[in-house]
Order: C-alpha cells, then sequence, then structure tokens
C-alpha cells in the first residue's frame, strides 16, 4: 500500500479462448493456467471497489470479417471476472490513465516456440519473450514500453500494444509476483501480478 | 429420467455400455468362445476394464436349438453371477432370460437386472423383480415364443406396436411395484421382425425415447445389418455401429453389445455431434 492509502493492481495474464467455458470440454487442457488465472483475478477483485480496466487487443480485420465484434480478450476476461462473481461492469479500454485502481491486461508472448506451436517454430520467439517475461517477473514497467510489436504479430504474440500502453504508464511496481510461466502449447503464457504506488 | 440399476444410478443424460457375455455353446455370434465358465469370468473382467457399465448373462441362445431346461439354465448362470458379483461388486449385473424361476435364482445370487428378452413370455418374471427390488427390460417380439424365428409376421405399424407393448409391459410392472426408475423398454431388433422392420424401428426410434422410458438397443451383428448389408456373422462390425450411431441420435440409453470400445465411442462420437455430450479436451485452436 502506498503512502496515500492508494495502490493499483495490475493483472497481466493471456487471453487463450481455451480458458472460456464455451470452449471447455470434459477434462481441462489448461487446469494450471487457469489455476494461476484465478489466484490472480481474485486478487485483483478484492482490491477495492475501483472499476476494473480490462486492456485487450481489438479484433483484428480478419477476425472482424468474420463478425467478431467483442474482443477475446475481454471475452476472457469477463469469464474469468464472472467466476470470480464480480459482476461490475468492465471498462474496456486501450489507451489506460493514470488513474487506474484496477488493471487486467490480456497478453501473451509468441505463439511460435515449437514445431507443434500453432505457428511453427521460429527461434525468434524465445529472445523475445524472455525480454517481455524478465520485465513482468521484475516489476520493469519501462521494459514493456518499446516491444517490438510488429515482430510480436509475426510471432503470433497477443496483447503487445496493450503490454505497452502498460509500459508507457510508468508505474512504480512494489511488488512483481509471476505466477505462471509456461508454454504448453508452444505459445508462451504468463500470469503476473503487480502491485504499483499510486502516482 | 434417472436410471436406477441394482445399487447404481445414472444421470438421464448418461449411456450405458451393456456387454454381452454368453455361458452357452452356441451364440450365433461367438459360437461358445466363452463357453467354458473360466472364459466367460475372463470376458467379464475385459469388459469391465474397457468400461462397460452392465454385462448381460445369457445361458441360452436365443435361436432355437437344443433344449435348454430350466435345471439347465440355472447351472449355467446362477453360479456364475454369484462368482461375477463376488468379483465385480460394482458393475450391473444383468441376466438374458424368460423364466421366472431362473430370475428368481439369480436374483438371490446378486443379479441387478432381469432381461426379459421374450417380451414378458412369463408373466410371472415381473413379480421376480419387483420382489427382489431389481431392474427389468421390457421387450418387443410381437407375441413370439422364445427361441422362434419370425415367419410372415405382419404389422400395421412395428413401431407402434413396439411401443404399445413395451409401455404396456413396463406400466404392468409399475403396479406390480417394479421401480419405475428401473424399467427399460428394447425394441428388440430381429425379434419377431423382419429385416425391413428392424430397418424402419431404428429409422423411427426417437418415437419410442419421446415415451419418455429409457430405450436398450440390442443391434450386434443382427440379421438385419447382415441382410442390409449382404454380409455374414463376423463382418457387420461397421453395419452395427452404423445402426448404433442413430439410434444414439435418437436417444437410446443402454447399448446392448458385443464389442464394448468401439460401442462406447461410436455413442460418445455421435453425442459430441450432437452436442449432448461435450468433448473430451478441446486445445486444437484454442491454445
Amino acid at each position: 500500500m502506498s503512502e496515500h492509502g492508494v495502490s493499483t493492481r495490475v493483472v497481466v495474464l493471456p487471453p487463450v479462448p481455451a480458458l472460456l467455458p464455451s470452449c471447455l470440454g470434459r477434462t481441462d487442457p489448461v487446469i494450471d493456467l487457469r489455476n494461476a488465472c484465478r489466484k490472480a483475478i481474485t486478487w485483483l477483485v478484492e482490491g477495492g471497489t475501483a472499476p476494473v480496466t480490462v486492456l485487450a487487443d481489438a479484433p483484428d480485420q480478419a477476425a472482424r470479417s468474420r463478425g467478431v465484434e467483442v474482443p477475446l480478450g475481454i471475452r476472457v476476461a469477463r469469464a474469468l471476472l464472472d467466476e470470480a462473481e464480480h459482476r461490475q461492469e468492465i471498462r474496456h479500454t486501450d489507451a489506460p490513465t493514470p488513474g487506474e485502481r484496477r488493471l487486467l491486461v490480456l497478453a501473451n508472448g509468441s505463439g511460435c516456440r515449437s514445431e507443434k506451436a500453432p505457428g511453427h517454430l521460429d527461434p525468434r520467439s524465445f529472445a523475445y519473450d524472455k525480454r517481455i517475461e524478465t520485465a513482468l517477473a521484475e516489476g520493469d514497467s519501462a521494459g514493456l514500453a518499446h516491444l517490438d510489436a510488429e515482430l510480436g504479430r509475426g510471432l503470433l504474440a497477443a496483447g503487445i500494444e496493450s503490454l505497452r500502453q502498460l509500459g508507457a504508464m510508468r508505474l512504480d511496481v512494489e511488488t512483481a509476483d509471476l505466477l505462471y510461466a509456461d508454454d504448453p502449447y508452444g505459445v508462451r503464457y504468463w500470469v503476473t501480478t503487480w502491485l504499483c504506488d499510486a502516482k | 429420467m434417472t436410471l436406477k440399476l441394482g445399487q447404481r444410478s445414472f444421470a438421464d443424460d448418461a449411456t450405458l455400455v451393456m456387454a454381452i457375455v454368453n455361458r452357452t455353446p452356441d451364440s450365433f455370434y461367438d459360437k461358445g468362445a466363452t463357453w467354458a465358465e473360466d472364459r466367460a469370468f475372463d470376458r467379464v473382467a475385459e469388459v469391465v476394464a474397457q468400461g462397460a457399465e452392465i454385462v448381460d448373462i445369457g445361458g441360452v441362445k436365443a435361436a432355437p436349438g437344443t433344449d435348454v431346461d430350466i435345471a439347465e439354465e440355472q447351472r449355467r448362470v446362477v453360479g456364475f453371477v454369484a462368482r461375477v458379483r463376488a468379483a465385480h461388486p460394482k458393475v450391473v449385473i444383468s441376466v438374458d432370460t424368460w423364466r421366472a424361476e431362473v430370475a428368481h435364482a439369480v436374483c438371490c445370487e446378486g443379479a441387478d437386472l432381469l432381461n426379459d428378452s421374450w417380451g414378458g413370455f412369463d408373466p410371472a418374471l415381473v413379480k421376480v423383480a419387483a420382489t427382489h427390488d431389481v431392474s427389468l427390460v421390457c421387450t418387443h417380439t410381437g407375441g413370439l415364443t422364445p427361441r422362434t424365428r419370425p415367419y410372415r409376421i405382419e404389422y400395421a405399424d412395428v413401431v407402434a406396436d413396439a411401443i404399445r407393448s413395451t409401455v404396456g409391459q413396463a406400466e404392468r410392472a409399475v403396479s406390480i411395484g417394479v421401480d419405475p426408475r428401473s424399467i427399460l423398454i428394447d425394441p428388440a431388433h430381429d425379434f419377431g421382425k423382419n429385416t425391413w422392420h428392424s430397418l424402419e424401428i431404428t429409422r423411427r426410434l426417437g418415437e419410442m425415447t419421446a415415451t419418455g422410458w429409457p430405450v436398450l438397443v440390442s443391434l450386434s451383428h443382427k440379421d438385419f445389418v447382415g441382410e442390409a448389408l449382404n454380409l455374414p456373422v463376423g463382418e457387420r462390425l461397421a453395419g452395427t455401429l452404423a445402426a448404433t450411431a442413430v439410434c444414439a441420435l435418437a436417444g437410446a440409453r443402454v447399448y446392448r453389445a458385443h464389442e464394448v470400445v468401439e460401442t462406447r465411442q461410436v455413442v460418445d462420437m455421435v453425442l459430441s455431434i450432437a452436442g449432448r455430450r461435450p468433448p473430451e479436451r478441446t486445445i486444437r485452436g484454442l491454445a
């Protein structure tokens, strides 16, 4: 808690369709990820009464052409918050303001980390993801500000623009906790919590 | 409707595989493969391991043949039921018999379900089910005597007759004291039916499931499959599974079968296609 008694809680987790209840079969292929997300969301929900702002990529042109309107990240965020019985309205933005108190960022690393990965193997994935992972683990907000969004798109990373926006906030991270970091299907997932001093 | 079979209850969307276990030297498909009691016992262990919820033990082949009297039928199945009960306390034990005397004896040894496959030929059998509080399959045979073949049998409407007969038997069973949660109805493909009848029963099975009574189907390698495809016994698995798929889509609850694994896979796949069963695990395109 900051000296002013107000802090900002940030959660970063991946917009994985398999997290949606409508995509869940009889067994859960992302159970470890889901458990980490639940833990982070619980922590976020418990962090006061301020609105939760969700920072997520808008659907790209290809998705829009298929009729997708609501961003995947928003749907994943809504599902996880619903499960945590957080019924308040959420605010979707692509430009967070300094006054945010509860911020949920939907992002993941490369989807090209193995031959079976959605985007096959691209060796550039590892350095790209390492940089993000280090920044998340160390609470290095500024370290996210200048991520290469174009390379990220090429590597099937998601939410890179959102991470850049998070970086641009230059948050003063008091505690960073990387709850989950793995790539079970060739896509790098992180679940991170940041407790930040208010500016 | 929740299905209560022996000590077990099954949710109203559960489908069950009933594995055929013959204690006969002359059944049409396996031709005595499990005639030796130890072989039959091994077969039970195998089908239980494969996931069959029910084993259906029969001591008399359905078709005409060597006479099997009550004493001989009891010799074949009663002690065997006791042995299966001791080794497999959870599996639902069904016995395929039309005789009340045999039914009583197997219930005393732990049978859970009486598969009255000759459609109430012995009216006393229902009383045995009520007395022992066991489950009952009510079967349509068109009024045939046990172990006889259909000969020029005709129906104005075979499906209507099957519904009238099986539902009538079910209601009578309830009136005599059988738990309504423990009753299945079976249109009995090939029994009292030519191939056209059995195909029509399959095509219109939804009319039977619409009665609300849980429907059992017994399709495995039967002659209607053989005649539809012009294939001998031993080459009817694909046809059997196609019929199984149609019945699954129509909402059948219990599938009496020789091949447990294949039957289960077909039923599960059809129910997933129908949106009535979530897929086992989905990550393709969703990671």
